[in-house]
C-alpha cells in the first residue's frame, strides 16, 4: 500500500526549490497546495520584473526632469519614492519566503527519509492546522504595521536625504533629489544653518528642560496629594480624592483648551477676576510671553497630570506592609521619618519603571505643547524656522510638516533624532519584561 | 507639653485642609467656568461672567450645536447651526470600528506570540518592542500618499486603518503579557479533545482573558476622540470630521470666537466620557496597578 521511498530522489528536493520556489515540494515532495502557492508567487514576480525594475530605479534617481509634459504627466518624486520603498518591501518578503522555501524543503525531506513514508492526509491537515494557524493569524497584524507604520518611517527617514521643501523642491511641479548629508549640516552646523542651528538647540533644551520638570512636578504633586489623603487627620478623604480624579478622567484635549481659555491674556476670565480684585494692574501675559508661557505649560501639566500620580502612589502605598511601620512606631520615629525613610524610597523603586517611561513619554508629549500654546509666543527666529518659545521637537515637527513653507527634510532629521532619543527608553521598557527575563527572544 | 503637641497636630491638619481645599478649587473651577459658560447666550469668550454661573442661563449654544448646518437657529433670522451631531456619530463609528478591528487583531496575535513559533518570531517580535515607541504621526506625509492610493483619503476607514495599525505594536504587546501568565494547562486539556487551534483560542482563551480585553477594548475607545492629528491631515469634508476637529475649529480658526459653544460641545463629550471612565475606573485601575507593579 505505502509507496516505498527514495532518499536519493529527496534529496534533490532543496535544490529544486532553489532553481525554482515551489518546484522541490510539488515534484518529490507531494507538497501540493504549499508548492503551488509558491510558485505562483514567483510567477507573480518574476511577470512584474520590469515594473519592479522600473520602481527600483525610480527610487534611486526620483524621476527625471520633463519640461516639455504638462505637469500631470511629469515624474512625481515623492509617489516614486514610496513606490521604490514599497517594492524594496515585496522584495524583502520575496527573499525571506525563498530562503524560507529551501529549508522546508530541507527539513520535510529528512523528515519524510527518517519516517520511511510520506505523511498522510490525515497528518498532512494536522500539520497545516497547527502549523498554518500561527502564520495566517499574524498576517493581517504584521501586513497592517508594514503599510502603515514601516513604509511611512521608512520614507520619513529617508526624506531627511533628500530637499523635499517648499518652495522649490514640491512636486509635481518640481522634482526632489537626494542631497546626501546636507539637511543635517543645516540642522547641527551653525556655519550652515544659521537661524535653524541656533533654534534647534533653543527647541532641544527646551523639550528636555520640559521632559524633566514635567514629569516630576506631575509625579510630586500626585504623591503630595496622596499622603496627605491617607492622614488619619484629614476629613472627607473621599470627597477629595473624587474631586481630584477628575482632570485624569476628562479628555485631555478639551482640559487644554479650557485653559488656554481661561489664560486668555485680555478676555481670560482669570486675568479679569485678578483685576477685579485689583490684586494686579496690568493682566498676566500668562501665554504671550516666552518665559511666563513656560511656567504656565508646566503648571496646566501639573493639573493635568496629577491624578494619575496620586492613584498609583496611592496603590503603591497601599500595597506597604503596615508592620514596617508599627516597627518604626516602636522604634520611636516620627511621621516624617517614618516617610522618609519607609514609604518614599519603597514607592519610588516601585515607581520607577513608570516614571523613566513617563519622561520619555513627555519627550513626545505633542499634545500638552500644541493645544494649549500652539507652540508660541513667537521669538526672534520663529518666521524662520517656525519653532515658537514652548515647542518642542515633536510639536516643531508638527509645524515644519503642517504648515507652509512646508519642510519636510529637516522634519525628518529631527524625527531621526526623537528615534535616536527615545530607542534607548523602548530597550530600557523592553528589559524588565518577563519574555525578555525568561530570554524567549 | 502633651497640650502642645496636641494644638500642633490639630494646626498641621488645618493647614493641610486649606492646601486640600485650595486645590479642589483649582480642580473645580475650569470644570465649572466651562459648564456656565455652555449656558451663556453670547458667543464670546469676553461675555462669560467669571463666576460661574450666568445670570440667565440659557440652552442657546446647545440649540446652534444641534441645529443642521443647513438649518437656521430657533429664534434668530441668519445663524446657521453646526455639523455637530454628524461629527459625533462619525468619531462614534471611528471609535466602534477601531475597538473591533483593534481587539480581534491584537487578542489573536498576543494569543500567536505567546503561546507559537511561527518563521522569524524573534525579527517580529523585537521590531514591534521598538515600533511601539513612536508616535506614529512622524511618517505623516507618507501615510497621506498610501492612503491617497488605497483611495481612502476623506474617509472614515482610511483612519480607522491607520489608527488600529498604529496601535498593533503596543497592544499586541500587552495581550501577549497577559497570556503569558495563564497556563498552558487550559488549551493542553482542549487539544486533547481534539480541539484545533483556532477553537482553543476561541473558546478557551479568549473567555479566560476577558478581564485584559475589557481594557483593551475601554482603552481602543477612547483612544480616537480626542487625536487631532490624523483626522485634520485625512478628513477633508466639514460633514466628514470627528469631534476633536470640529470642537478645535470651532475656537482656533481666524475669526472663531465661539468659547461658549465649544463649552456646549467639550461637556457633550466629557459628561459621557466621566461617566465611562468611572464604570470602566477598576479595570483601568487594575491594570495600571498590573502594569506599574510587579512585571
Amino acid at each position: 500500500m505505502e509507496k516505498s521511498i527514495n532518499p536519493k530522489k529527496l534529496r534533490t528536493a532543496p535544490i529544486l526549490s532553489t532553481i525554482f520556489m515551489g518546484l522541490g515540494q510539488v515534484v518529490v515532495l507531494k507538497e501540493y497546495l504549499r508548492g503551488f502557492i509558491l510558485m505562483a508567487f514567483e510567477v507573480i514576480i518574476l511577470l512584474n520584473c520590469s515594473s519592479i525594475f522600473n520602481s527600483v530605479k525610480g527610487l534611486i534617481t526620483l524621476g527625471d526632469p520633463h519640461p516639455e509634459l504638462p505637469i500631470k504627466l511629469k515624474d512625481h518624486s515623492i509617489f516614486m519614492m514610496i513606490t521604490g520603498i514599497i517594492t524594496l518591501v515585496v522584495l524583502a518578503i520575496f527573499i525571506i519566503t525563498y530562503v524560507f522555501n529551501v529549508r522546508s524543503a530541507k527539513k520535510s525531506a529528512e523528515q519524510i527519509i527518517k519516517n520511511g513514508k510520506y505523511p498522510s492526509k490525515m497528518e498532512t491537515r494536522n500539520n497545516i492546522s497547527q502549523h498554518s494557524f500561527p502564520s495566517i493569524g499574524i498576517l493581517p497584524c504584521i501586513l497592517m504595521v508594514a503599510i502603515f507604520t514601516v513604509i511611512p518611517l521608512v520614507f520619513s527617514i529617508l526624506v531627511a536625504f533628500t530637499n523635499y521643501s517648499s518652495p522649490d523642491h514640491i512636486p509635481p511641479k518640481n522634482l526632489v533629489d537626494w542631497v546626501g548629508l546636507e539637511n543635517f549640516k543645516t540642522m547641527f552646523n551653525s556655519k550652515v544653518g544659521g537661524s535653524w542651528t541656533s533654534s534647534f538647540g533653543r527647541v532641544a533644551l527646551w523639550t528636555l528642560v520640559w521632559a524633566v520638570f514635567s514629569t516630576f512636578t506631575c509625579f510630586f504633586v500626585g504623591f503630595f496629594f496622596a499622603v496627605v489623603l491617607q492622614d488619619k487627620r484629614i476629613k472627607f478623604p473621599g470627597f477629595y480624592r473624587t474631586v481630584f480624579i477628575l482632570p485624569y478622567a476628562i479628555p485631555q484635549m478639551l482640559s487644554l483648551f479650557v485653559w488656554a481659555n481661561l489664560l486668555n491674556g485680555t478676555f481670560g476670565p482669570i486675568n479679569r477676576m485678578l483685576q477685579y480684585f485689583q490684586l494686579i494692574t496690568k493682566p498676566i501675559p500668562w501665554l504671550s510671553d516666552p518665559k511666563m508661557a513656560k511656567l504656565t505649560l508646566i503648571l496646566v501639566n501639573v493639573w493635568i497630570g496629577f491624578p494619575y500620580s496620586m492613584i498609583l502612589t496611592t496603590s503603591s502605598m497601599t500595597a506597604i506592609s503596615k508592620s514596617l511601620y508599627e516597627a518604626a512606631t516602636i522604634d520611636g520615629a516620627n511621621k516624617w521619618q517614618q516617610f522618609k525613610s519607609i514609604t518614599f524610597p519603597l514607592v519610588m523603586r516601585q515607581l520607577k519603571p513608570i516614571l523613566i517611561m513617563q519622561f520619555a513619554g513627555n519627550i513626545n508629549n505633542f499634545g500638552a505643547v500644541f493645544f494649549l500654546t500652539g507652540g508660541g509666543p513667537n521669538v526672534s527666529d520663529t518666521i524662520a524656522t517656525q519653532a515658537g518659545s514652548t515647542d518642542i521637537l515633536i510639536s516643531w515637527i508638527y509645524k515644519l510638516t503642517m504648515n507652509t513653507p512646508n519642510q519636510y527634510n529637516l522634519a525628518s532629521v529631527l524625527s531621526i533624532l526623537v528615534f535616536i532619543v527615545l530607542v534607548p527608553f523602548a530597550l530600557y521598557n523592553f528589559m524588565r519584561t518577563k519574555s525578555f527575563k525568561e530570554s524567549e527572544i | 507639653m502633651k497640650q502642645h503637641k496636641i494644638t500642633g497636630n490639630s494646626l498641621a491638619a488645618f493647614f493641610l485642609t486649606i492646601v486640600l481645599v485650595i486645590q479642589a478649587i483649582l480642580v473645580l473651577y475650569p470644570i465649572a467656568f466651562t459648564v456656565s459658560s455652555s449656558f451663556t447666550k453670547s458667543n464670546s469668550l469676553a461675555s462669560t461672567s467669571i463666576v460661574p454661573f450666568p445670570k440667565e442661563p440659557s440652552l442657546y449654544q446647545y440649540q446652534r450645536l444641534l441645529t443642521n448646518p443647513d438649518d437656521l437657529v430657533k429664534g434668530t433670522t441668519d445663524v446657521h447651526g453646526t455639523n455637530y451631531k454628524r461629527w459625533y456619530l462619525n468619531t462614534l463609528f471611528v471609535a466602534c470600528a477601531n475597538t473591533i478591528l483593534t481587539v480581534i487583531l491584537c487578542t489573536l496575535a498576543g494569543y500567536i506570540f505567546s503561546r507559537f513559533l511561527f518563521p522569524f518570531k524573534k525579527t517580529v517580535m523585537a521590531s514591534m518592542v521598538i515600533l511601539q515607541m513612536f508616535p506614529s504621526f512622524i511618517g505623516m506625509i507618507a501615510t497621506y500618499v498610501i492612503l491617497w492610493k488605497l483611495n481612502a483619503l476623506n474617509s472614515l476607514w482610511g483612519l480607522v486603518l491607520v489608527y488600529s495599525a498604529g496601535s498593533i505594536p503596543f497592544n499586541s504587546w500587552l495581550m501577549k503579557g497577559y497570556f503569558d501568565t495563564i497556563s498552558k494547562e487550559y488549551e493542553e486539556a482542549a487539544y486533547i479533545d481534539g480541539a484545533s487551534p483556532f477553537q482553543a483560542f476561541r473558546k478557551i482563551m479568549i473567555p479566560i482573558a476577558k478581564p485584559e480585553i475589557v481594557f483593551l477594548t475601554l482603552t481602543s475607545f477612547t483612544g480616537p476622540w480626542m487625536d487631532f492629528i490624523f483626522p485634520k491631515l485625512i478628513l477633508r469634508s466639514d460633514d466628514k470630521k470627528t469631534l476633536a476637529v470640529g470642537l478645535y475649529e470651532m475656537i482656533s480658526g481666524r475669526s472663531a470666537d465661539n468659547f461658549t459653544m465649544f463649552a456646549a460641545g467639550a461637556l457633550l463629550v466629557a459628561v459621557p466620557f466621566t461617566i465611562l471612565f468611572v464604570l470602566g475606573q477598576k479595570s483601568l485601575l487594575q491594570s495600571l496597578a498590573g502594569t506599574g507593579g510587579k512585571e
